[in-house]
């Protein structure tokens, strides 16, 4: 049977960390009758939220792997990517929206626009994901929808536009007022789950008709046809929905809708929009590269004949075993069915299909275009993608953040040791931006990843899931080293020592390379070089980079340019020039002034403004540079740069700072020289370590 | 160098002379526009000159946010110095971020004794000490006399050189005897210099800023600068 492409929608809901994501999925799913009782994320019934499936997520209420759900509205198949709020996990966020058509974004009614709703709001721009607003907790003191329609027009700078207005706010919230069909809803029964149309309350009536003239002003720059309709006094409800929804798939216009999960209340009109404004699959225009034509850019088909094109988004290892969230762009994916993986070139035969509702799961026999399934025990890395075997495309490939932060681990025992490798294995598959290695010097194992609270959670996982307890050191920041000036090397390997002699000069300089991490540039004239052993010296410069002299550290920004060389017509050879180079290296980069590099987060603390002053007093003692700060009545954000190395624990001393009152958010920002009495600092704590580690 | 060159080519130098002892540089001063003439690129400018030369700039902002403000400040920057080497633009960026610190308010939320707080947090924790303030966005036409008589107090405790932008309306053609317009004729007295930027067109549009006023003595009254319409840079030589 054919399914009507028409008919599905797949959506991700996104926001800051605490604005009700999970509660407005699981009212969601409520209503679509997916689930018949609601739980609350911290609720006293201590089942915790169906799409919190994690026991790590229930227990701390946060969200932290997205799961995938599917439900249906008003005939439409909904697939709904549930994504962290918290910025550690900012990578889950992405790939969410990578294979999302659309998206919710929901704020805060209280705190409007906050920063990770701005990092949020970014991700989707930079993937083209249309989207509509949910302000949700209108019920909360202090609720100001209108206010948060604006932040979203000056902070997300987004054509924001209210489709609705509430009904009494804060305790006195009621319903929400709709201004397409202009009336007023009210939601009603235990869960809210009848709606009651009914008359526009009288001291509403003005307040409303003003903000349909907005939304009338707004929605006919999209369609003629409406703007004729306003112009004579006689829009319709089909030509509004139509001319808003042209708005939102052109990015040119965000729908704002307001309620409260929590108080189950502007659900359900949140899922008609899903519908109205909301594009199908078909609408949005995917690519692939061609991987037979120099990786040309294909627009793919939204056809159920095309060749199969699919992409896992995300791995999880659960009680299924390996579960592969996979969204397929174009063909049909039937049970039984030989795909191929255009990374590895391997063969996987499609065993079992199904359909994920949280931690639960439907079997079904096909997937056509714009679904979302999952695949089971299917050996690949998140981001892979699979197709039919005639054809060889590849999606564009996600933009992944390296880590900024790494702890070294260690097993409390042996049987640990087994597990934590196992586990290491998964995480690394399951998450880019999670590396591990092992420290050759030390024989630690090192992990490393966005964040603190990102490496917490995989210890804590590692702990849970695989019985795997390990020793956590301090937390390590990813200092790198570069050099500041040019330097000039002339420099001769020469070795005698029985048999064949190794002789091999490099000349040349390097210098600060800012657009990169290592250049190498070959200026040898008349041969004094021989050609073979150019790539010599690259590599020897390229090996070079791995631990830089000044502490150790991964050297980069360097571009490298030989000039002169000599060679020997016997004892010349690949290795003589690699370990020539090595030696150039050395000696330039010992006058080119190098320095170390450590990375910078960009910082937004956001809290009461009475506590302005000591948390800019507590930004600065840790070296940071406030870039600004944001003051809106009595709530205030605070934007600054501040080192990495310095912002560990940072969350406990704000807690103590403002009462628990105030919260914060980094993500990686940029690399910048350390200070020079800081660099002393961390060079001889280096060196101690090395030594004591000798000993 | 290129720092040094970037000082001397900005013609709104003037305005931030930087002998020693010599008060001219701390002054309050106006900017005064229709809305789109490039009132708050005046400001930038202005606090650029500041930053270049090592001085420490608060921008006050009123209705615009943080990123808008710094897009502000880095189209300016890259406009300026368009053409040089990337390296060099680079450090230079790094080092003018360390030189400005961004204010901003909404309109409800700000006043002259909030402002004097915030400054005082920065200054008594030796966060950051500004030698400029630049207040772009303040509605002139809702702002008594005594709060900028306030404001003028607060300039002077804190040596501070500070400058205002205000919107004229089209409806309001009042305007001082010195030629100061509304809504700021009432209260030109407060001001040790005022430019007022105006639009002429005859082919092509131009935009000349008139030195209305100048008490401190650097710049001569009666003077015009232009500035282009499209990267809205202030053209022309030093005075």
């Amino acid at each position: 049977m054919k399914k009507d492409l028409e008919k599905v929608r797949n959506i991700g809901i996104s926001a800051h960390i605490d604005s009700g994501k999970t509660t407005l999925t699981e009212r969601v799913l409520f209503y679509t009758a997916k689930i018949h009782a609601i739980h609350e994320v911290r609720g006293k019934d201590g089942v915790g939220a169906t799409m919190d499936s994690m026991e790590l997520e229930k227990e701390r209420g946060i969200t932290i792997q997205s799961a995938a759900t599917y439900c249906s509205w008003l005939k439409h198949d909904i697939n709904i990517i549930d994504t962290p709020g918290h910025v550690d996990f900012t990578i889950e966020v992405e790939r969410a929206l990578r294979v999302l058509d659309g998206a919710v974004l929901i704020l805060c009614s209280v705190g409007g626009v906050q920063s990770q709703s701005i990092t949020v709001n970014r991700q989707m721009t930079r993937y083209k994901v249309p989207r509509i607003v949910f302000v949700n907790k209108c019920d909360r003191t202090g609720a100001n929808p209108q206010r948060v329609a604006d932040q979203v027009r000056d902070k997300l700078n987004l054509n924001a536009v209210l489709m609705q207005i509430p009904i009494g706010l804060e305790a006195d919230l009621a319903g929400v007022v709709d201004l397409v069909k202009m009336k007023a809803l009210y939601f009603e029964g235990a869960n809210g789950e009848s709606i009651r149309e009914a008359e526009i309350p009288a001291e509403l009536a003005a307040l409303a008709e003003e903000k349909r003239e907005l939304l009338l002003d707004a929605a006919s720059m999209f369609s003629d046809e409406l703007m004729e309709a306003v112009l004579e006094g006689t829009p319709t409800e089909a030509m509004i929905i139509d001319a808003v929804r042209k708005g939102t798939l052109a990015l040119e216009l965000a729908p704002v809708f307001m309620g409260s999960a929590y108080k189950n209340k502007g659900v359900q009109p949140l899922l008609d929009a899903v519908i109205d404004y909301l594009p199908a699959p078909a609408e949005i225009e995917n690519t692939a590269l061609d991987l037979d034509n120099n990786e040309e850019e294909v627009i793919l088909k939204n056809s159920e004949d095309a060749p199969l094109i699919c992409l896992a988004f995300k791995l999880e290892d659960g009680r299924y075993g390996q579960l592969t969230y996979i969204r397929t762009y174009q063909g049909t994916m039937r049970k039984g069915d030989t795909i191929i993986n255009s990374r590895t070139g391997k063969k996987v035969k499609i065993g079992r299909l199904a359909r994920m509702h949280s931690n639960e799961m439907e079997d079904i026999d096909m997937a056509g275009p714009g679904d979302i399934v999952a695949l089971f025990g299917v050996d690949c890395a998140s981001g892979d993608t699979f197709t039919a075997s005639e054809i060889s495309m590849s999606m564009s490939s996600m933009h992944v953040p390296a880590p900024v932060i790494s702890l070294a681990i260690k097993p409390k025992d042996n049987k640990a040791q087994g597990n934590m490798s196992k586990a290491l294995n998964r995480f690394t598959k399951e998450d880019p931006t999670f590396k591990t290695f092992v420290d050759h010097e030390t024989g630690d194992t090192i992990i490393s990843g966005m964040g603190e609270l990102h490496l917490e959670v995989y210890i804590e996982r590692m702990k849970r899931e695989y019985d795997s307890e390990v020793e956590v050191g301090a937390p390590q920041v990813a200092y790198r080293e570069t050099i500041t000036k040019m330097a000039e090397f002339n420099y001769t390997h020469k070795k005698q020592t029985g048999g064949s002699g190794q002789f091999g000069r490099v000349g040349g300089f390097m210098e600060p390379f800012e657009e990169g991490e290592y250049e190498f540039v070959d200026k040898i004239v008349g041969g004094v070089i021989p050609r073979e052993f150019i790539s010599s010296c690259d590599k020897g410069f390229k090996a070079s980079f791995e631990k830089g002299a000044l502490a150790g550290f991964p050297v980069t920004g360097i571009r490298c340019t030989i000039n002169d060389g000599a060679a020997h017509a016997v004892d010349s050879s690949d290795v003589a020039f690699q370990l020539a180079a090595k030696g150039a290296f050395k000696e330039g980069y010992q006058k080119a002034g190098p320095v170390l590099m450590e990375p910078i987060m960009k910082v937004a603390v956001e809290g009461p403004t009475e506590f302005q002053g000591a948390v800019m007093g507590s930004l600065n003692q840790r070296r940071g540079m406030i870039i600004g700060t944001l003051e809106e009545s009595d709530y205030t954000v605070i934007e600054a740069e501040v080192p990495l190395a310095e912002m560990f624990g940072y969350s406990t001393d704000l807690r103590s700072l403002t009462q628990g009152k105030a919260e914060f958010t980094m993500e990686f920002a940029t690399y910048r020289q350390v200070p020079k009495s800081v660099s002393e600092e961390v060079i001889t704590a280096v060196r101690k370590k090395a030594e004591a580690e000798k000993k | 160098m290129l720092k040094n060159d970037l000082i001397s080519k900005n013609p709104l130098g003037a305005f931030n002379v930087v002998t020693s002892g010599d008060k001219s540089s701390e002054r309050m001063g106006l900017i005064m526009a229709r809305a789109g003439l490039g009132k708050t690129a005046i400001l930038v400018q202005i606090a650029l000159d500041n930053m270049l030369k090592g001085k420490k700039v608060l921008h006050v902002s009123i209705g615009q946010s943080i990123e808008k403000t710094k897009a502000w400040y880095d189209d300016i920057l890259a406009d300026i110095t368009a053409g040089s080497k990337p390296e060099n633009l680079a450090e230079l960026q790094r080092e003018l971020m360390g030189n400005r610190m961004i204010m901003t308010f909404n309109e409800s939320s700000f006043s002259r004794p909030k402002l004097e707080e915030r400054l005082n947090d920065l200054i008594y924790q030796d966060i950051f000490r500004p030698s400029c303030m630049v207040i772009d966005g303040l509605d002139f036409g809702k702002v008594d006399r005594a709060s900028l008589e306030d404001m003028s107090d607060l300039q002077a405790k804190a040596d501070l050189n500070l400058w205002f932008s205000a919107l004229t309306h089209r409806d309001n053609s009042e305007v001082s005897p010195e030629g100061i317009p509304a809504p700021c004729n009432k209260v030109a007295d407060l001001f040790d210099s005022v430019i007022v930027l105006q639009a002429k067109s005859n082919g092509e549009s131009k935009v000349f800023l008139n030195i209305v006023k100048d008490t401190t003595g650097c710049i001569e009254p009666g003077k015009t600068l232009r500035l282009d319409p499209t990267s809205l840079i202030v053209w022309g030589t030093r005075f």
